[in-house]
């Protein structure tokens, strides 16, 4: 995963997984939630990211139940997996900060006049910008 | 019982390995099913888009994606090989062919030089541009070739549709209503053209490993560039299109076989026949479409000989090829656990 970088499906995939173990429908909710809707999981998607995640020791299966005669496997976060998520977290928000720096020396530099008023909106990883 | 999406949905699941499946169906029926209450699961199919993701997981899985087979670990080894492969064979073979021409330019009569620049400015600005972007596109699979190796594959992905464009000109002929004669060498032109498009798209999927040469990248280019400029400078009465490419192949395999012989590591892995074996069956496609029109009753008899041995050695040595890598794979098999492919990022 490191080697080809995080995909904005696997973020959210790994961001769903911070506070619970979670099955695949699950899953597919909360990162529906969380980006409100902007990312909609395929269940082909979801299962080609949770493959790539558990081969690459991010997640890992928490247990496995049986739901109406089918196989139900709720997955966790692990510790390298939360680590992972940290730097891409920092790194998204280190993103964020500089593109604020930037729109807000460019409102402030001479000739250029803002086109939006008011307060400035959160960065893509929920930091202040 | 299962309702009539269920049934329809283990339907779209068939796509899937059947070792993917043992593990993985259950699970993701039972997600999949989740969202629909009683009364839909009786009534709808699943959404195109839902089928397009599991057809994209099973080509992933076929692919040397993680939880792949060892044998998938090899197929998918060998497909990436094999674009790489036709990515460098299709740019060394349209850098020689432009870099004879302009030699050749540059040392022709007046007379010759006046028509190779008509070509470009004898039909006005339109037609000028349109023949120069076809004598410039091709050479996008060159940038194909260096965009792969650095492992940029979006890039590399448009620059192989670029360089492809040229061979879809019958069509734009044809919606226009000129007139357009194809013949099978023009038709597997394209294709192996194409067919290396998909390649790219098919085997170099995220969980992929980057595309690796068994030899030097720039070397392997500048030798193909040498090998089939060379063929065709010395045997230039006998050589036709796919002369060169064909020679080129000819070689590497010639190549593998003594590597092989001496024990060499380059030689060990499977996907190196194999990605050779497809390489040299597309070559052969278009070689045989070429042989056709050979045989045409003005061609020489030296320009059918050629071809003909050509054929003859290209078809002997992608059987060959074939054989050996499937030996090696089956053999690489049962050394290897059942798990992912070999390299794969950790």
């Amino acid at each position: 995963m490191a080697s080809r970088g995080m995909t904005q499906t696997a973020f959210f995939v790994l961001v769903a997984l911070t506070d619970e173990p979670r099955h695949g429908y699950g899953i597919v909710q909360e990162v529906d939630a969380l980006s409100d809707g902007r990312v909609q999981l395929r269940i082909g998607t979801l299962y080609g990211v949770l493959d790539r995640l558990a081969e690459d020791e991010l997640i890992e299966l928490d247990r496995e139940e049986a739901h109406q005669g089918r196989l139900r496997r709720y997955y966790r976060l692990t510790d390298a997996g939360e680590a992972a998520l940290s730097e891409e977290a920092e790194r998204m928000a280190e993103g964020a900060r500089t593109a604020a720096r930037r729109v807000a020396g460019r409102r402030g530099s001479p000739g250029k006049q803002s086109p939006v008023h008011g307060t400035v909106r959160p960065g893509l990883a929920g930091g202040g910008a | 019982m299962t309702s009539l999406l269920e049934q329809r949905y283990r339907r779209v699941l068939r796509m899937l390995p059947a070792s993917y499946r043992a593990e993985r169906e259950e699970e993701i029926v039972d997600t999949y099913l989740e969202d629909f209450d009683e009364y839909e699961r009786e009534e709808l199919r699943p959404s195109w888009r839902e089928v397009a993701s599991i057809a994209a997981l099973a080509v992933r899985t076929r692919m040397g994606g993680p939880r792949a087979e060892p044998r998938y670990a090899v197929a998918g080894a060998t497909v990436r090989l094999f674009a790489l492969l036709s990515i460098l064979m299709h740019g060394a073979r349209e850098l020689t062919d432009r870099a004879l021409s302009l030699a050749w330019y540059s040392g022709a009569p007046a007379h010759e030089s006046a028509l190779f620049i008509s070509a470009f400015e004898a039909h006005g600005v339109m037609e000028g541009v349109r023949a120069t972007c076809l004598w410039l596109l091709p050479l996008c699979w060159v940038a194909a070739y260096a965009a792969l190796l650095r492992d940029r594959r979006r890039t590399a992905f448009v620059f192989t549709v670029l360089a492809n464009l040229p061979g879809l000109t019958f069509v734009v002929d044809w919606a226009t209503g000129w007139p357009v004669s194809l013949d099978g060498y023009s038709v597997a032109f394209a294709a192996s053209g194409w067919l290396t498009v998909l390649a790219v798209v098919c085997a170099f999927h995220s969980s992929a490993p980057p595309a690796r040469l068994p030899v030097p990248p720039g070397l392997a280019l500048m030798g193909s560039c040498v090998l089939m400029g060379g063929s065709i400078v010395v045997w230039r009465d006998g050589a036709d299109s796919v002369w060169s490419s064909g020679t080129a192949c000819v070689v590497a395999a010639g190549c593998w076989f003594a590597a092989r012989a001496r024990g060499a590591v380059a030689a060990a892995d499977p996907e190196v026949p194999l990605a050779l074996a497809l390489l040299s069956c597309a070559v052969l496609a278009e070689r045989a479409g070429m042989l056709v029109l050979l045989m045409e009753p003005h061609m020489s008899d030296l320009h059918v000989y050629a071809a003909g041995a050509q054929t003859a050695a290209l078809t002997a040595l992608a059987a060959a090829l074939a054989v050996a890598g499937s030996r090696m794979a089956r053999r690489s098999r049962k050394q290897l656990p059942a798990r992912g492919e070999r390299g794969s990022p950790g």
